[in-house]
């Protein structure tokens, strides 16, 4: 088993992470289709765990079986699957992958659960460091607003009712994350995450994640396919 | 108070836990289950309510394992995880409230056959110690010890070579002997050095059933005699009188009922 950061392999991994509502599977999915054009072999890490793996977690969340420290592990699991059979594979084959969301968000919501930091970032240690991680740093009224209109209710868990932090959903949601939000500020210097202004035109954040990744791609030529 | 091998849960609390944690620890086919199931009547008779626990069993995750081990598609680190997820339900939802309900808490196998098999398949030690950080600390860990060349008739001659048992994961190539032979070697080691880092108490498990029972029965006698609780009649004088018989007579070895 190897550590975080012991992986050398040929592909390169790119990783969005922000509240929701930051903007950040937009930026993904427009520098998808860049990478695409720009002819690299570009894959998007779907979070398909195995079908046990993940109905053992869809069953807790809906039976509201778990608690911080279930909730921690078995979505270090259903990651750990992810990791070995999606995102090595694809990294050995010189793919270029992309995740929306990694090990990050795990820290920060397990994190707000109660669960020790430290423990929680041994325990995902098997991760692959990213080539570059982006933070899509937005104040949380503005993420907030733009949710407002795109959602139809919130989840037991996402909104972190299981922490008894309000009994409206809505409430519980917002204060929930302004935790997560605090948590990611931490984790800023400690990871090394670029941070992207996120309240900035669509565009110019969109510009700022194509220069970095393109200076990342540089001595990676060989990553290229064919169109 | 109660601690655990260096990390709390939220909302985990160790006042008040008045029972006792048992685990017997061992490899695969070594009698585990057939001293468990002598432990719990002959506790019980001396007025214990006991729980007896295992592996797997969580209401959250055993069916999974179950399926995962059939369809041997997981990951080792992803394997690990849901024995973790698993141990960490059991202990959130049956180990904690028993104890604090003051039951005797028997275990078939505890964190550490855990940690022996992922190290065997090539996790990280360190790592896999710090996933079971969040662990109580038990009262007593029996371990129960074999060599592998007595092992192997018992399996053979028992439940025959179990898949995951021999290691079969490992050595896709071997026949089930000889895997068995090399993982079992492999898991015993690992078993050793656990044994001296986490204080095991070590019994003799290539002997008779009985000698291992009455070798348990000692231990176990020992582990209550300092119950916070007071103890019923019955334990409380045969604990007494193992205790003067080990001071008066400490060279004298076992010269109880049996020999």
């Amino acid at each position: 088993m190897k550590r975080y950061g012991e992986h050398r392999f040929p592909g390169k991994l790119f990783v969005v992470e922000g509240l929701d509502g930051s903007g950040k599977s937009t930026q993904l999915s427009l520098l998808h289709q860049w990478l695409r054009a720009e002819g690299y072999g570009t894959v998007f890490s779907e979070w398909n765990s195995s079908p046990l793996v993940r109905d053992t977690t869809r069953r807790g969340k809906k039976k509201k079986m778990l608690t911080p420290a279930t909730f921690c592990l078995i979505h270090s699991t259903d990651f750990a699957d992810r990791m070995e059979h999606n995102i090595i594979p694809l990294l050995k084959a010189g793919a270029v992958v992309l995740c929306d969301r990694y090990i990050y968000t795990a820290f920060a919501r397990d994190v707000v659960r109660g669960m020790d930091p430290e423990w929680v970032r041994e325990l995902y240690a098997f991760a692959v460091k990213p080539t570059a991680a982006f933070y899509f740093r937005v104040p949380l009224d503005v993420a907030m607003n733009r949710l407002i209109n795109g959602r139809n209710g919130f989840k037991f868990y996402e909104a972190g009712m299981d922490l008894d932090l309000s009994a409206d959903p809505a409430e519980s949601f917002e204060i929930f994350q302004g935790h997560i939000l605090e948590e990611y500020e931490k984790m800023i210097p400690e990871f090394d995450l670029t941070v992207v202004d996120a309240t900035r035109p669509i565009e110019e954040q969109q510009t700022q994640m194509r220069q970095l990744v393109k200076a990342k791609l540089a001595q990676a030529k060989r990553l290229r396919v064919a169109p | 108070m109660r601690e655990t091998y260096g990390v709390l849960l939220p909302e985990m609390k160790l006042d008040n836990l008045p029972g006792k944690l048992i685990v017997i620890e061992g490899t695969d086919g070594v009698g585990r289950s057939t001293q468990i199931g002598l432990l719990k009547p002959w506790l019980e008779q001396g007025g214990h309510a006991v729980v007896d626990t295992g592996m797997s069993r969580s209401k959250l995750v055993s069916r999974g394992i179950k399926q995962a081990k059939q369809g041997h598609t997981l990951g080792a680190v992803t394997l690990n995880l849901f024995y973790a997820t698993d141990f960490a339900d059991r202990l959130e939802n049956e180990i904690i409230p028993a104890l604090r309900a003051g039951f005797v808490v028997l275990t078939d196998r505890y964190i550490y056959s855990l940690m022996a098999r992922a190290v065997v398949r090539g996790i990280d030690p360190s790592w896999i110690q710090n996933v079971y950080k969040f662990a109580l600390i038990p009262d007593a860990v029996f371990y129960l010890r074999i060599g592998v060349d007595d092992l192997i008739p018992r399996v053979v001659f028992s439940t025959g070579f179990d898949y995951w048992e021999s290691g079969m994961d490992l050595h896709p190539s071997e026949d089930m002997y000889e895997s068995f032979r090399k993982y079992q070697t492999a898991l015993l080691a690992q078993f050793d050095t656990l044994a001296g880092e986490y204080n095991f108490e070590v019994i003799d498990a290539s002997r008779e059933i009985s000698a291992v029972f009455e070798d348990l029965r000692e231990g176990i006698t020992r582990v209550l005699a300092d119950k916070e609780q007071p103890l019923p009649e019955p334990l409380r004088d045969q604990a007494a009188m193992e205790g003067q018989e080990l001071q008066e007579s400490p060279a004298a070895g076992n010269n109880g009922a049996g020999t």
